[in-house]
Order: C-alpha cells, then structure tokens, then sequence
C-alpha cells in the first residue's frame, strides 16, 4: 500500500506528508494536519461542517479525495483571523451566530465565499448561498443577519464599530444582549470537541451491531478480531464487571447485548484498534451466531395479545401508562352542544446535531474511569456507570466535551459504557467517533405517536369534556419514555379548563430504533393533536381561533389538569401579543386564505423564484467578464 | 395563483425543569483575586448560551463584568451537581442557584469591607468591578476589595442550591403538583403551497413566548428561531422511516432536514411575566418554542387550501393527495353550510 | 468508508488507459468523486475497498469546452458550476444552466462533474434531462491494440436502466456534445422534499423557440426525470405541440400525454399529477424566458400553474 505524497499550500504555507491513498482532503487536514476546525458532520456532503477553499473555491473536503488536493492552495477556518478576526467572524459574533458551533466554522467559510463571490448579496441570495450547509441550532436567522451586517461593514455602509460590544456602566447586566462569551472559540475553529481531541496512544473504538430487529444470540466468537495485528482489544457483555442493566427510568439496557438484540443496531461488541481501519476490518472477523425471533414494528401491533415479547419483565410490552381523571367525561359530553373526535398521528424524527457522537475514556493514574463526552447529563451517567462497572462514584469521572447539539439526544447514554470497558481492558486512551449514519440508526428518535382526541364543546366555545389517549412507539429500549408520557399527559389536554378529562398516554416496547428525550418531550406530539382539533371546533362553530384559545384559557388561579392551583399564569398575554404583533385578521378559520387581509404583510420573507439568479446573456451583452 | 397563501395560529404550554421529580443544582461561587469571579457548578452547555447567562447573572449579582466571570467546567470529579440539560431547566435551575450563590458570596465580602470601613453592610455598593459606599465618595476596586477581605481572614466564597417543591404524579388520577413554573407562548405562521407540487413553504413565523425574564434576549430570540426551525422540519419535511426495523433514511441524503432556503423569518415577540417564586423571575423557553409552530403550520395550509394535515409531515405528496381528493368531492357536491 | 490501495491520477489519455490496463479489473474510474464517497457509507454500499482509483479530472480531453455556431462540446469533466458561470455554455446549453441552479448545492456543483452524472445514471440525475432536450450524444474512448478509439452514442441510447450504461469496462467517457440553442427559452422544473441539495422526485427539462410571430412554437423540446428508470424526452408531446397554436387546451392536453410514463412504485399518483402540472408550468415559464407574445400565455393559465 504505497501512501501518497501530497504537496499543499494550506494556509499559506507549504505541506508535505505521506498520506493513505483513500484519505479525503478531510481527513488530510484533520489527522495528518491537526487542523480540527474544518468538521466532519455526515461524510457525504450533506452538511457543510467540512467546507473549505480549494484554490479560492468552496468546496466539501469529506467529498474530495486527497490526491485531489496535489498542488493546490487550501485555506480553511484556521486561517481566517489569525491575527484579527475577518468582518464574517467578528458579525457572527455580534449576531449571536453561534449556538452549539459544531456548524460555525463551515458556516464561517461558507458566509465569507458567499460575499467574496456577491459582495451585494440581499438577504433572499444569501440564504440560497448557504444551501448547502445545515444549521441545527439556529433557525439560519442570525447566520443571516450576521452576513448581511459583514456585507454592510465590508461595503462602508455601516462603521466597523457595530461589531462592537454594547457597553454599560450601570452595573446591570442581565436582560441585555451581553456577547456570547464562547462565540470567538467557535468562528475560529478553535474549540476541541470530542471528536478532535488526542492523547498519545490513543485507539480507536468500533462497534459490531446487529444486523437483526429481534434475534437470539447464540454465540460471539471474537477470537479472530483478537488475533489481528493492531487490534488491542474486544469486549462483549461477558466484560461487564457491574450490574449490566441501566435506564434512565427503567434499567432494561445492557451495555452491549446480552442474550439477545432487541433491534437493527443494537451494540453487540466492541473493538479497540491502532486505527479506524484496522478498526472496522476487526469488526468484520467478528462471528456471531443469531436466531432471529419474531419482532413488531408498531405500537398498535405491540398491544395486541400474543404479540412478540421485547422485554421479558414487560409481557404486554407496556413501557409506561399514564391515566390523568378530572370529573366525569360521559356527563361532559352530555352537557356538549358539538362533539368533534379525531386522530392525529406524528412520525420519528431525528435530533440530527451536527455533532455525531463521540467520546474520549482512559483510566487515570488514580484508577478513575474518565470519560469526556457531550453528554447532556453526566451526572446520572456517573451513578449508571459506577453501577455498571462496580465502582465507587468518585472513580468514574465523566467530563462534558463541548457539546455540538444536543436536543435531548445526548441526554442517554448509548455508548460510554462501552468506551469505559474499552479503556479498562487495554489501558489506554480509546476514542470512539460515530459515522453519521450509525447516529442515526442507533440514537433516540422523537417518539411518533397516535392520538385519539374526543373533544366536547358548548355553541359558545366553552370545552365541557376531552377523551384523549395517545400510544407512542417507545422502540426497543426504555429510554425516556417514561418521562415522555408523562410530560404528554400532564400537557396533552392543552392550557386550557377542562372541567371533564379522561387521558391516557401510553409507551409501548417494540423492535424499532429506540424512542427517548428530544426537545419539548411528548409536548409536541400532544399539543399538536389539541392545537389542530380546537381549529376543527373553531372552524364548525364559527369562532376565531384566538377567540376559542382565549373562552377556555387557564389564568392565574385555574387548576391544571393534575389539580395544580396555577401561581403564574400568561396564556391571555401571550396570545395577544402573537395577534398584535402579526396583525391578525379576525375570523374563524374557515380555509379563508384568499379573502383575508393580513396576508404579504412584513415580517414575511420574499424567496427567490427558482432560477432567477441564472443569467444567459452572452459575455458581450453581459458587459462585463469576470 | 398556482401559489395559495394562508395563515394559522396556535398556543401551547410547557412545564420547567424536572418532571414530577423534586429538581436540584449546586453552585459555588469565589470572588477571586483582581477582582475576578470563579463560578463552579455542573451545568450543561449545549449550544443554548447557558456560560453567557451565568456570566450576566453573576456579574450583575456580584458587581463585576461579565468578563471577569470564569465558569468552572463540567466534570463530575471538580463541580457541584447541577443535573442535566434538558427539561428547559439551566436557567431556571442553575441561574437561580448561581443567583444564590453569588449573594452569598459577595455577602461575604461585603460584611467584611463593611467592618473596614465601619459603615452599615446595606450602604455598600458593588457594581461593574467597584466597591463604594452609598451617597459617599469612599471606594475601591473588586481586587483591592478582596486583597483586603483576605488579608483579614476572609476569603469571599458563596454556595447555594436551589430547589423546586413538586410531586409525583397519583397513579389513579394523575393528580400533583409536577413544576413549579409554567410558561405559555403562541404562535402565528404564514404559509404558502404549491399546488403543483403540493409544496408548502412558510414565509412568516411570529412568535410570542413569555419567559419570565429575558437575561439575554438576543440569546431568546435563537432559541426561538432553532425551536421553529426544528419544528419546521417535523412539520413539513423530516421522517426517519423504517421498514421491518431496518431504516430507508440512513443519512441526510434521505432524512431531509430545513436548510437556510427553507426557514421563514421568524419574528419573536417576548414577553416578561416573571415567575412568582425563584429569586431572578426567570423561566425558560428551549422546549416551549417547539409546541406551537407545528399546529400553527398545520391551521395555516388548512386555511390557505383547505386541507386538514392530520398525520406528520405534511409532505408535497399528501397535500397534492389531500386537495386532489377534495377536488373530486367538491366536484360530487359542491360545499354548502 | 471507500478504501484503496493505490489512487492514480493520469494527465493525458494515453496514461490513463495504460493504468486502466495495467489494473484491469481491479479498477475503478473517479472523477468528481461526489457520488462514488458518499456511496461508499452504511445503509448504501457501506465499506468498499477499491484497489486501484483512476482520477479522470486531470486530463486535457475531458475538460474542455468549445461552444459553437451548432453544437456545443464539453469535457466529461465539466464541473456542474461551469454552466451556470461561462458564460458562453450557459447561454448554448440553456436548460443545463437552469438545472445547475437547482444542482445540489454551491460547493458541490464545483466538485461533481456533468460527465460523473451521467455515467451515475440516477433516474433522478439533474443534468439527464437537460442534455436529452438538447439532444446530447457522448464520446466515449476505448483503446484496442494500442490504438484509442472513440465511439459516439445519442444520450438516450447510452442510459441503459437505473445505474447502468453502456459504457465498457475499459472505457471512459470523454465528453458529451449537444445542440446549442442560444437565444431559447428554457426552464427546469424540479421537486424533491426541500429547495436545496435535493434528491428529485420529479424534474422536467423545457426548452422552447418561437417563430416569427412569437404566438406559435418553432421548437419545443422537453425531457422527464424522477419517474422512472431512466429519463426521456418526450417527442410525442414535442410534435403534438409543434402542430398547433399556443393555447390552454393544447397545453393541458399536451400535460396528459406523458403521465404512462411515470414508473416508478412510489409515489405513482403524486408524481404523475406533478408531471401533469410541471408540463404546463414549465413550458409557461419558457414561453416567458423566450418573449412570447401578449396575451398568449393566458392569465389564467399562470393563475392554475404557474
């Protein structure tokens, strides 16, 4: 295997290094030069956290083969304000650009090649130029704002002084737009995420995972693996010295599968390796002896009798009930004047940080287990792990790597019991870094739910009764369900006065991806359901939405549905500010679009049409030749 | 116009901070040589400007700027508890106990300047790295300030925690107490769909979302403009699909998320009711943002064209579905009522 | 991850056949290298080891550009970016330029090349449909006995079914040559799950002259993506079109003609309404771009479609 010479100009000054014939430019910059700011978010130029110039041009490094590179000058995020931050870094600064900024330093070099190449780039350009890189955290809004501050500041229509920090000096510091105190380690590149860090000897970790959605596991032989050249270790569940079995609110999870997988990609064994290759070759000599079980892959066919069992302590596969009772809904329905049920179904979704997971363990010299990792909750992590390896507390130490987006994803943990078996068997530093794709096959998804909404109304609006039941697909392992149900049921019925209330939410195991925590947890899939039905109501008794939101608002006082007396109360507040501040034309909502009046308004955007910005005159009409 | 418009509205509400589980966080705050602020606690930065927030609310709280506050990372072997990131609890949560925290300390240091200076600890003033006496001209720097606590004994160092008093939930009716904050929001899109392509696009997001208290709203407005971001996304385009367990949406190729050309403006609306019991007022606002925008899309393209999206997403090839099937039933009986 | 032994990166054609010879087999042509890495990955091909890359980029032949009087010649290449940024092919290749503006995104248009695509021969390719409108033939190169030898096949004929041509083993496509239309009125019409970086569920490449009279078409040509095996252009349409004014009903009756065409098993209803309105909307949209008269496009026709 001959390695490549390659000769670059990267940032400005001239490269030489052997490198693997099939490392990417990516992996050139990152590995074989230590330039972590350019980022690998998918590998497939899907994202943009790798862009860099070639030669001036922007282009994704994790899609260009390194040979590629040979000869060219390459200019990534580190080489922009070494001395003084570019107008691009100091406005995303200013804007507050940056969130998690796992995306900030291909955003940077994205923003920076759009106005190079459209100084004068309006808003609606400038979003079209950014096409090609994903922003999680953002909503793209202050990205935005920020390169048209740059393009204001580059062009002297603004002073460079709007970069600077608001300044005070009356003490008071909160309820201002105090910068961003990580924003310059973010638009420089410059801070480490897990992915990025080293330590010497370190190896890197691989994970076998199943290829079935239920299945016995009859035998793992790793003796193979083991034997290759530049393989360090392999562990299954058999190295598991503590309490295999953990959960956030339910313990039903083993650190790699014991017995039996409960879906496609669950962790079955692990390798440490010299290198990735090696790595992933070592996964491939792994033997394992499945007989494949009978599975379910819906919530509804999971409740039915006789279907397959996910976990044994489970024979219904019920993860998790939750019933809230006010009043008497039969004698609700009977007081209603309209009676509306229908259902509303969500599907999975994916947290999608840009950030896959990784993480960094090794025993320190004190015998603790350390691990750095974005973990959004390294203190439970900690009590899991310590029961898991049979340790004290103090010596399992988790550290939170800079977290790249979270979202509830990083909230459970799915793979540093495996980076700490890893790190106890060989000694040595281990980093494991998930490919994009096995984040998505294996981290929590949004629960998808179906929801069953009997709602019972008065002519004036007035909710008498609500039957509600939602089932949710809790996916193979525990997880958060419980507490997603739970935040569903509390919230599902809406803030507003139900007299008569019968809900259930429900958890169900089956043999899908796992369901856990993600943003607004059960809030979402709920409030959908009773946000869309209230226009239904609305809509037949010919009230405005805001008019029927506002007949059965809870206020200060009110007992939500589990009896609580509310102490702050600002439903009223809100709903008139979204009316005033939209210019909202009253009227019920009839599917009146093109009558009403409040349409166009500001506050809208003016997207380009496709293809405006293709321009065919000929270079001698065009006047100009670039 | 192939391009009909329309607009929706919904609300929602949402719950901070632990679930029908009793919340917690630790913090230890030392106002440190030169006048400099350390502040130790486990918080959870996950992109949301949670450091900045403490670095304000301990500035302001101490009487320094919000650069000489350093905060102590998160590791479990050096800083106090402060649980997770999630729940829409680190403001709430950590920046009440950081609050607590930093009183507690500058309490400290202020009863000792007081001695000093033999006047009544209340008359101290301590703002933007000065230490002063009310109504006087006697004053000193923070680091001059803790040089002289230190020389007599004192170090200035400050812990709290802060706690919320919640239930569990009653397994028969769900009855309890599971927060002790809510908030509430409500939001307005407008939208636009193709009927060719049963594409919709949303143009416009406005967004009101009380927050108790803003810390900083620059930083509220992102957490806005993400959460409607995200909920677009659940909205319109994103579905992780799974067939027999295995999935058909393997990377960002196949699982489509919002980019720039997707996102609406979003026009944030804050409003301040603050909470009646943490010492700040504050609430939070990460997770709430999301509930309305979904239900606020789905109303808008009902009333742009007619066609109730019951089931997530609301993809080009169920609306097109959607209003062919209406096309065909108008067609049977036109529309009356 | 995609793997190899060996990446090579030949400068002229003669070198690149020595190395395809000397590696036959165990070879496997690059050029752009967007859709060969990220089909390297899990959940598609997943690890692939390659032992010998030949990177076709470097080589004269397959990276210039001639735009004449008639046809139009361009190395396979050709960044996608090109024709959107010279000038010369943009205005020749006119519905080329409206595809490359829906191409994936920015940085990739600059890496992936139009010859990558089409050898790629996705059913849902953005520059199929275009250069069948402008009716494309490729070049390809083989050398037999030491001699290089170049065949020529219309677009049509080289796509074969979903991922597969008629390109040999030892071959390399070294360019494509198509009619140069300047002056036309083109449009592309494509629609996947977002506007940017998108897989195609349906596109449609329009491209259209007027005679003198700007109210009736002097050509018109229009080729389908997305909907089946391979793309096509669509003659029955093209010359039911050619036989009459622009009006409505002949625009409506012309979007019904293609919809048998739709193949593919999913989505089958919704891509056969979108071809349906995509035909009218596209050739609108061209009839605007090529100055059509007043009042021929009627307003209400853009009211439904456009």
């Amino acid at each position: 295997m001959p390695d490549l010479q390659i000769t670059a100009t990267v940032n400005g000054r001239e490269v030489t290094r052997a490198v693997k014939p099939w490392h990417r430019l990516l992996d050139f910059l990152r590995e074989d030069l230590g330039l972590t700011g350019t980022k690998e978010g998918c590998g497939a130029g899907e994202c943009g956290t790798c862009s860099v110039f070639v030669d001036g041009v922007l282009i994704k490094s994790c899609l260009m083969p390194v040979a590629k590179a040979q000869g060219t000058r390459i200019d990534t995020v580190e080489a922009l304000g070494r001395r003084q931050f570019t107008a691009v870094q100091k406005a995303f600064k200013k804007a507050g650009a940056s969130q998690c900024g796992f995306c900030i330093p291909g955003m940077v070099m994205a923003a920076t090649a759009a106005l190079r190449d459209s100084p004068r780039a309006d808003r609606e350009e400038i979003r079209e130029r950014l096409g090609g890189n994903i922003c999680r955290c953002t909503g793209y809004q202050k990205i935005v704002d920020a390169i048209e501050l740059a393009r204001d500041v580059l062009l002297g229509l603004k002073p460079e002084s709007v970069f600077d920090e608001e300044t005070t000096a009356d003490g008071h510091y909160t309820g201002r737009n105090v910068g961003r105190i990580d924003a310059p380690s973010k638009v420089t590149g410059a801070l480490k995420y897990a992915g990025d860090m080293v330590m010497p000897g370190m190896l890197h970790a691989q994970v076998l995972r199943s290829p079935h959605a239920h299945a016995r596991i009859l035998s793992i032989d790793t003796s193979a693996a083991k034997a290759m050249p530049g393989v360090e270790a392999v562990v299954t569940c058999d190295d598991v010295p503590g309490v295999d079995n953990y959960g956030v609110f339910v313990s039903d999870q083993p650190v790699l599968a014991r017995g039996k997988v409960r879906f496609v990609g669950d962790a079955v064994a692990a390798v440490a390796a010299v290198d990735l290759v090696t790595a992933r070759r070592a996964l491939a000599a792994i033997r394992v002896d499945y007989e494949p079980l009978p599975a379910v892959f819906s919530a509804e066919e999971a409740r039915r009798p006789g279907a397959p069992v996910v976990h044994d302590y489970a024979p219904n596969n019920v993860t998790k009930h939750i019933p809230v009772r006010v009043g008497d809904v039969e004698k609700g329905f009977a007081e209603s004047d309209l009676i509306v049920e229908r259902v509303y179904e969500t599907q999975p979704v994916e947290h999608a940080y840009l950030e896959p997971e990784a993480g960094l363990a090794y025993v320190d010299p004190d015998d603790v287990v350390t691990i750095w990792s974005p973990s959004q909750n390294i203190t439970h992590h900690r009590h899991m792990l310590a029961r898991i390896l049979a340790r004290p507390i103090n010596k399992v130490r988790m550290i939170m790597s800079p977290v790249g987006g979270g979202f509830g994803g990083k909230e459970d943990m799915i793979y540093q019991g495996i980076l700490a078996l890893l790190a106890i068997e060989t000694k040595q530093p281990v980093r494991l870094v998930f490919t994009r794709e096995e984040s998505m096959a294996v981290s929590a998804k949004r629960h998808p739910s179906r929801t069953r909404l009997k709602m019972g109304v008065t002519r004036d609006g007035l909710i008498r009764a609500v039957e509600y039941e939602m089932v949710c697909d809790g996916g193979a392992y525990g997880l958060s369900t419980e507490g997603v149900m739970r935040k569903a049921a509390i919230l599902g019925a809406g803030p507003y006065r139900v007299p008569n209330l019968k809900l259930d939410t429900w958890g169900i195991y089956t043999n899908n991806t796992p369901s856990g925590a993600f943003r607004s947890f059960g809030g979402l899939q709920a409030q959908f359901a009773t946000e869309s039905h209230l226009d239904v109501v609305a809509e037949m008794l010919g009230l405005d939405p805001f008019e029927i939101r506002r007949i059965n608002a809870m206020r200060v006082g009110t007992a939500t549905h589990t009896k609580q007396e509310l102490k702050s109360a600002s439903l009223l507040e809100v709903l008139e500010a979204a009316a005033k501040a939209s210019g909202w034309d009253t009227g019920a909502p009839t599917s009146r679009g093109a009558v009403r009046g409040d349409l166009f308004g500001p506050g809208n955007r003016v997207p380009l049409a496709p293809g405006s910005r293709v321009d065919l005159r000929m270079p001698a009409e065009a006047g100009e030749v670039k | 116009m192939a391009r009909k418009r329309g607009r929706g509205m919904a609300a929602g509400w949402y719950g901070i901070a632990r679930t029908a589980a009793v919340d917690r966080a630790g913090a230890w705050v030392e106002i440190d040589d030169g006048g400099t602020v350390k502040v130790v606690t486990g918080v959870t930065e996950i992109g949301e400007g949670i450091l900045t927030v403490l670095a304000q609310i301990a500035a302001e709280e101490i009487g320094v700027r919000p650069q000489d506050v350093t905060l102590g990372d998160n590791d479990t072997a050096r800083a106090p508890e402060a649980a997770h990131a999630g729940a829409t609890r680190q403001t709430y949560m950590v920046g009440n106990t950081v609050a607590l925290a930093a009183r507690d300390a500058r309490d400290r240091l202020v009863e000792a300047i007081a001695e000093q200076w033999q006047v009544a600890p209340e008359r101290i003033v301590t703002a933007d790295g000065m230490v002063s006496v009310e109504g006087e001209s006697r004053s000193m720097t923070m680091g001059e300030a803790v040089h002289l606590c230190k020389t007599h004994g004192v170090v200035p160092l400050g812990a709290a925690s802060f706690g919320t008093d919640t239930t569990g939930l009653d397994p028969i009716d769900g009855s309890g107490r599971p927060w002790q904050a809510y908030v509430f929001g409500c939001q307005v899109a407008e939208v636009e769909v193709d009927t060719v392509t049963g594409e919709v696009r949303v143009l416009g997001i406005w967004a009101a979302h009380d927050v108790g208290r803003a810390i900083n709203p620059q930083g509220v407005e992102g957490q806005i403009e993400g959460a409607v971001a995200q909920a677009l996304g659940q909205a319109l385009m994103e579905d992780y699909v799974q067939v027999e367990g295995r999935t058909t949406t393997p990377g960002f190729a196949r699982y489509i998320l919002p980019t720039s050309v997707d996102m609406p403006m979003v026009n944030v609306e804050i409003v301040e009711v603050p909470d009646p019991i943490g010492p700040l007022g504050v609430k939070g606002i990460g997770e709430p943002a999301m509930v309305a925008t979904v239900p606020a899309v789905m109303n808008a393209i009902y009333d742009a064209v007619g066609v109730r999206i019951t089931s997530l997403p609301a993809s080009p090839e169920k609306i097109l579905a959607l209003l062919g099937a209406k096309d065909e039933t108008s067609r049977v009986a036109p529309v009356g009522v | 991850m995609l793997t190899c032994d060996d990446y090579l990166t030949p400068t002229t054609l003669a070198a690149a056949f020595d190395a395809i010879e000397r590696n036959a087999g165990r070879h496997r042509l690059i050029a752009g290298g967007t859709d060969l890495l990220s089909w390297a990955r899990e959940g598609r091909a997943g690890d692939v080891h390659v032992p010998v890359l030949i990177d076709v980029t470097r080589i004269p032949e397959l990276c210039e550009r001639r735009v004449g009087a008639e046809r139009v010649r361009f190395g396979a290449a050709t960044p996608i970016a090109r024709f959107l940024d010279d000038r010369a092919l943009a205005a020749a290749v006119p519905s080329m330029a409206f595809s490359a503006d829906w191409f994936a995104c920015g940085q990739i248009r600059e890496q992936a090349t139009v010859g990558g695509n089409l050898v790629n021969a996705s059913p849902a390719g953005d520059a199929i449909p275009p250069l069948l409108a402008q009716s494309a033939e490729v070049e390809l190169a083989a050398r037999v006995d030491g001699e290089i030898r170049l065949r020529r096949l219309p677009l049509s004929d080289f796509l074969v079914s979903s991922g597969r041509t008629r390109l040999g083993e030892n071959e390399i496509l070294t360019a494509i040559e198509c009619d140069a239309l300047p002056g036309r009125g083109a449009a592309y019409e494509k629609v996947g799950h977002r506007r940017s970086l998108v897989i195609s569920v349906v596109c449609l490449a329009v491209v259209v002259e007027l005679d003198a009279s700007r109210r009736r078409f002097a050509d018109v040509r229009l080729a389908l993506g997305g909907v089946g095996p391979v793309a096509r252009r669509l003659h029955a349409v093209e010359d039911f079109l050619k036989g009459g004014p622009i009006d409505r009903e002949r625009l409506e009756a012309a979007a019904e003609m293609p919809l048998d065409f739709v193949q593919s098993r999913s989505r089958r209803a919704y891509r056969r309404e979108v071809v349906r309105g995509f035909v009218v909307r596209g050739l609108v949209n061209a009839l605007k771009r090529a100055d059509v008269a007043d009042g021929v496009v009627e307003p209400e026709l853009e009211a439904v479609y456009a």
